[in-house]
């Protein structure tokens, strides 16, 4: 028999999918901070946050939003080389592959770019974007000075990538969204929207406040660490129900059962 | 999942660890408990003894000095107690108490208006206080009291009645106050011996006196006319006529 928790367990499996976007006060302001900027005249956007706020599902969202007013273009994997990235440019700015055994002349292609000026308004959002090199961020600036190619950067935000910040794009940065880790109430209404998404009500229900609050102090209000422990807690509920259902209750997911996730994922150090 | 039995050990391992300050705080909450409860019963202890020497030291200087006391009023009571279970008895104690007791000085007038009354009352309380031990050990009590005469054992009657809502003693407070002057306090007590037993003659004789001594004459002579019309008592009668004059 399939047990209850198996379902809840699989709705928080970690993914940008569009699907598992779930509205909040806060990811709603972020949305049309972003969305606002992205209409102004500004060269370059930076999306800042530490790992697991949302970024990525943001940049996600609103190019599933905006992808048919805009020309916009999700970089979700950053290119490992120069040459791949200009390879992926090519392809968006020329709309055809680049021919085999050939590269991107970088300053034709800033030529290409500057024809396209009141023509086209191309917007190209770039995650990760502290895995690109230096000289490739440097291209990037080129490339957005010709007013045509506008590009969002989604940046993690520690001390060594606030220096990549500080360096490459202080100067050339227009405007800066940051993302902050959830609220505690941020947090269950997160928690309790998923499983409702999937029609799992007594089970979003067996969450307690109280577990809540324990919740929020293990992930301290990142997403991805949310759907972690949550993950975990229904993995091993799902055991207890399947193996040893004396030791679970459908009514509340008990303190026991958080705490042994917490253990199995570091959290508590025993 | 298949870690789970292993996960579990840890579990225990950390809700241990958890516990251990709570039960370490619960230890040492004990011990400072235990600490102030045998420090309190070794207080209790050296104090016991301090009292039983002080009384030691009070009481036994005393007897000799002087004559005169307001408290006499109660001792007089006790001695005709006593006098009558002595002479039930037929014993020679008689002979002793009627000699140390000198009728003339109890009998008179003047010692009531003597305010060093109470080292008679010793004297005489004294003299006879083992017949009152063996025939009436509460009236015994009573008289440890009136020998010390201080603030602290009129408390002491006031809190005895309290528990035991004996008029012997809310009657004795009542007299004692309204021989000292203290109007407010004898009415109170009066009234309080009144509300145990409303047919104590003294406490309505005391309660009206206390109140025309403080300015309530007409209240006084409507209290005696009403208990008048109860009893028929010639001493109310005679107080209502003096008061009238």
């Amino acid at each position: 028999m399939k047990s209850r928790y198996e379902a809840a367990k699989n709705v928080f499996i970690d993914s940008i999918d569009i699907d598992d976007y779930i509205e909040l006060n806060s990811s709603v302001a972020a949305y049309k901070q972003l969305e606002h900027s992205i209409d102004k005249p500004l060269k370059m956007i930076l999306l800042f946050g530490r790992p697991g706020t949302g970024k990525s599902i943001l940049l996600n969202r609103i190019t599933e939003k905006l992808k048919h007013q805009k020309e916009i273009h999700y970089f979700d994997t950053p290119a490992t080389n120069e040459k791949e990235f200009f390879h992926k440019l090519f392809k968006v700015l020329t709309k055809k592959d680049l021919p085999k055994n050939t590269e991107v002349n970088f300053s034709a292609l800033v030529d290409f770019c500057k024809n396209l000026r009141g023509k086209r308004e191309i917007v190209i959002l770039l995650d990760e974007a502290q895995m690109y090199s230096p000289e490739i961020m440097e291209k990037i600036r080129l490339l957005s000075d010709t007013r045509v190619v506008k590009f969002i950067v989604s940046l993690h935000k520690t001390e060594d990538e606030d220096l990549i910040a500080k360096e490459h794009f202080q100067s050339r940065i227009w405007e800066v969204v940051e993302l902050r880790n959830a609220t505690q109430d941020d947090q269950a209404m997160y928690i309790h929207k998923k499983l409702l998404k999937k029609n799992l009500f007594e089970v979003a229900n067996s969450i307690k406040d109280k577990d809540m609050k324990l919740i929020h102090t293990f992930t301290k209000g990142n997403f991805r660490e949310c759907n972690k422990l949550l993950f975990t807690i229904f993995e091993i509920c799902e055991y207890y129900d399947k193996n040893e259902p004396s030791k679970i209750k459908y009514e509340n997911i008990s303190r026991k059962i958080i705490e042994m996730s917490a253990i199995k994922l570091g959290y508590i150090d025993v | 999942m298949y870690d789970i039995k292993p996960l579990e050990e840890e579990w225990k391992r950390y809700k241990k660890k958890k516990r251990k300050p709570w039960y370490l705080f619960i230890f040492s909450i004990l011990i400072i408990a235990a600490l102030a409860f045998s420090f309190l019963n070794y207080k209790d202890v050296i104090f016991s003894k301090f009292e039983n020497n002080e009384s030691v030291v009070v009481e036994k200087p005393k007897p000799s000095v002087i004559l005169l006391d307001k408290a006499l009023t109660t001792l007089e009571v006790k001695k005709e107690i006593i006098e009558k279970s002595i002479i039930k008895k037929s014993t020679n104690d008689n002979n002793v108490v009627i000699e140390t007791n000198n009728a003339s000085k109890i009998d008179d007038p003047m010692r009531y208006k003597h305010p060093n009354a109470k080292k008679v009352s010793i004297t005489v309380t004294e003299a006879i206080k083992k017949p009152v031990i063996v025939e009436k050990p509460r009236k015994k009590m009573h008289l440890d009291i009136i020998e010390t005469t201080s603030a602290s054992a009129y408390r002491d009657v006031a809190k005895r009645f309290a528990d035991t809502s004996d008029i012997d003693d809310s009657l004795f407070l009542a007299r004692t106050y309204y021989e000292k002057g203290n109007n407010k306090k004898a009415i109170y007590w009066a009234l309080q011996t009144n509300k145990v037993d409303s047919n104590i003659e003294e406490s309505w004789l005391i309660f009206a006196k206390a109140k025309a001594r403080s300015g309530h004459k007409n209240e006084a002579m409507r209290i005696l006319s009403s208990y008048i019309k109860r009893s028929n008592s010639v001493e109310a009668k005679a107080l209502l006529k003096k008061l009238k004059k």
